[in-house]
């Protein structure tokens, strides 16, 4: 009974730190970009439209308030600064800063 | 010959309506049709943009007051935009190239090359808009014109992405060489995704309606 219970504990212990481990994984797999010239919702479409030409990407979120856009990234993708900074322009858009934490 | 026009246009809008499952905006690669109507002209432009600095592309215009076409290529071309944490300006050089078709009274399908130039300047932020555009036409005897508008406009409330925004709009148009120099034009503008849509009514009682999409 007691190796029962001690078996169990553990396995669960171990799937939990596996999916804590995911998660961690997962919360990565985004990043943001503060932008100049963010003002119109018409506009910014270009920055969607370009964003999710990319294989890497899953979907994107545009705060016009903040200037602000999110980028989620398929598992284990990635998406380098200059590609990011290419994209930006080619949609009419300064970058201001590019924030991976 | 009005109405052929207006069937004209309102068909090639749907054929790429229903053609147009994506690609916006004036971003690299992006493709838009612009199809504009008011007291004074009807007009399609069908363009392209290479990169963020232009855009090439087909336009055709029906001037109303002398029932005269416009068949061409026009370049766009943007001179300086400046973004900034508040707000967006954009100044632009238009220019087209084509041939001026007329029967117009004693122009019996007369053809002549045509040719426009003109400068654009728009500035707005989320809550207000003001936008300014002039233009010189020249052929050698069908129309010889030079024409300004200036527009301004407010945004009764802040939508976010993704919403239904509404704009209430003044636009002043001046033609120093028409009977009517000045007119006025209250427009509504509407936006959601990818679909831009202007409507108004002039101090002539003339309708303007507007439509864009970019792809």
């Amino acid at each position: 009974m007691k190796l029962f219970f001690y078996i169990t504990f553990s396995i669960l212990i171990l799937m939990s730190n596996l999916t804590n481990a995911e998660n961690k994984e997962n919360t990565k797999d985004f990043f943001t970009i503060s932008v100049n010239g963010l003002v119109c919702d018409f506009c910014a479409r270009s920055i969607e439209k370009l964003f999710m030409k990319r294989e890497s990407v899953l979907d994107i979120d545009v705060n016009l308030e903040k200037m602000l856009i999110t980028v989620r990234l398929k598992k284990n993708k990635n998406l380098d600064n200059q590609t990011i900074k290419q994209i930006i322009n080619d949609s009419g858009y300064d970058i201001v800063e590019i924030n991976r934490e | 010959m009005n109405k052929i026009i207006l069937r004209c246009f309102f068909l090639s809008v749907l054929i790429f309506i229903t053609k147009s499952h994506a690609r916006p905006i004036s971003y690299a690669g992006g493709w838009t049709i612009m199809q504009m109507n008011d007291f004074n002209k009807h007009s399609f432009h069908f363009h392209f943009s290479p990169s963020i600095k232009y855009s090439i592309g087909y336009k055709s215009e029906f001037w109303r007051k002398k029932e005269w076409q416009f068949h061409g290529t026009q370049l766009n071309y943007l001179i300086k935009r400046i973004n900034t944490s508040k707000s967006q300006t954009n100044f632009y050089l238009k220019n087209g190239l084509g041939i001026a078709f007329s029967d117009y009274k004693n122009f019996e399908k007369k053809i002549e090359p045509n040719f426009f130039s003109g400068l654009s300047f728009d500035w707005e932020d989320r809550r207000y808009f003001t936008s300014y555009e002039n233009r010189i036409n020249y052929n050698s005897s069908i129309d010889k014109f030079f024409v300004q508008k200036a527009r301004v406009g407010y945004s009764p409330y802040i939508g976010k992405y993704g919403d239904l925004h509404t704009w209430f709009m003044l636009e002043i148009q001046h033609m120093p060489n028409v009977q009517d120099k000045m007119v006025f034009t209250p427009l509504l503008r509407l936006f959601k995704d990818d679909y831009l849509l202007e409507t108004g009514l002039s101090n002539n009682n003339n309708f303007t309606f507007n439509f864009i999409k970019r792809f």
